[in-house]
């Protein structure tokens, strides 16, 4: 059992580490964006998963390990419209990507 | 201010105390009956602002199969679009080709709409920008790190994939 | 188990290295972006300690921390959008 928790947060934990590599990397703020995505899905995933199991089976507490599935629940749910708004609130205030883009209606339709 | 209807109270009352009961995992009388009465007063207060259809629809078991269903699909695409930006990412960041892309969706409740446009959002690679109805269809606007298909009804195809039909078949 | 302890090192780590994008981004929603994905990787590190310490009182804190994230996230997100607006 042990070995499978350390398998679940370590996945975990690659997916966190491309996500703030992409964070620091990426060219534009909306690629950004996306890469912290990664960290959300996956990278909490994984931790909510594996730390589940160790409160269940290694702990033996029940309601410890419900609180940390809650938290996963939550931060999966949430998140995409705090994303939602920041990816909105960033092209109506003016942020454009680096080079052009290879297709943008929204430009086209709200922006002339 | 929207008038407070009983279905509405009742749903949201049920949420939160599902909530309660998950955080705190206590089954003595009093935390119970503190739990109603907190989570009566957030239901009083909230349930005009997010309930404006009949949440009880979920409840039956073809829905909640489909809902089980809908998870897993969701959960191979999150595999899939996670790998392929982690990819991206460890690659050096330069191979990104970003794009705004409309795409055109063909569901009929709001729940589904919100529920697709959350989908597509949690889905690495995609971010909803915003929701547009034109001519009484609608439209997400769709910001996409690798555009490899400027035609809308193809590249909606590749955003949408399985879910949309996944999660028509929870609301139809 | 020391695993759980050196897994929340590392992740408060990359929560770290975030705090390089939040001070040096060029635009504001930069910034809010490596705090919101900073809040997330920090709730995961508390999960993480609590875990290995056997303390609840740092879930309790987790929680309150991915509620709490969000809403300075859309905070920023909304005055941006009609900060544009308002200058004109």
């Amino acid at each position: 059992m042990r070995i499978v928790i350390d398998i679940l947060v370590a996945a975990g934990l690659v997916f966190a580490l491309a996500g703030t590599k992409g964070i620091l990397k990426m060219p534009d703020a909306f690629c950004r964006m996306q890469a912290s995505t990664c960290i959300t899905t996956l990278g909490t995933l994984g931790v909510i998963l594996g730390g589940a199991l160790y409160a269940f089976f290694v702990m033996g507490s029940v309601g410890t390990g419900v609180k940390v599935l809650v938290i996963g629940l939550l931060i999966i749910t949430i998140n995409p419209v705090g994303a939602h708004a920041i990816a909105k609130g960033a092209y109506k205030y003016g942020v454009r990507p680096d080079k052009d883009m290879e297709i943008d209606d929204y430009g086209r339709d709200f922006n002339e | 201010m929207p008038k407070t209807k009983l279905p509405a109270v009742l749903s949201t009352f049920c949420l939160c105390f599902g909530f309660w009961v998950l955080l705190t995992w206590k089954f003595t009388a009093q935390e119970l009956i503190a739990g109603a009465a907190v989570s009566l007063a957030a239901a009083l207060f909230a349930s005009p602002f997010f309930i404006h259809e009949n949440a009880f629809w979920l409840f039956n078991p073809a829905r909640l199969g489909a809902l089980f269903a809908y998870v897993f699909v969701f959960l191979g695409e999150l595999v899939k679009a996670n790998l392929d930006v982690a990819r991206r990412c460890f690659a050096g960041c330069k191979d990104v080709n970003p794009g705004i892309v409309k795409v055109p969706v063909d569901l009929k409740s709001d729940y589904a709409e919100a529920m697709l446009a959350n989908s597509i959002t949690l889905t690495p690679g995609t971010i909803t920008m915003d929701i547009a109805e034109q001519d009484g269809k609608t439209y997400y606007y769709v910001h996409w790190i690798d555009v490899s298909e400027t035609d809308r009804e193809k590249a909606g195809e590749i955003i949408k994939g399985r879910l949309e039909n996944a999660v028509r078949r929870i609301w139809p | 188990m020391i695993e759980l302890l050196i897994f929340a090192a590392v992740y408060a780590f990359l929560a770290v290295l975030n705090l390089y994008r939040l001070a040096k981004g060029p635009t504001a929603a930069d910034r809010m972006v490596a705090g919101d994905s900073m809040d997330i990787l920090v709730c995961c590190a508390m999960v993480l300690y609590s875990l290995y310490s056997g303390r609840g009182i740092y879930l309790d804190i987790a929680v309150i921390c991915a509620m709490l994230g969000i809403v300075d996230t859309m905070l920023v997100g909304r005055y941006l959008e009609k900060r544009r607006w308002l200058e004109k």
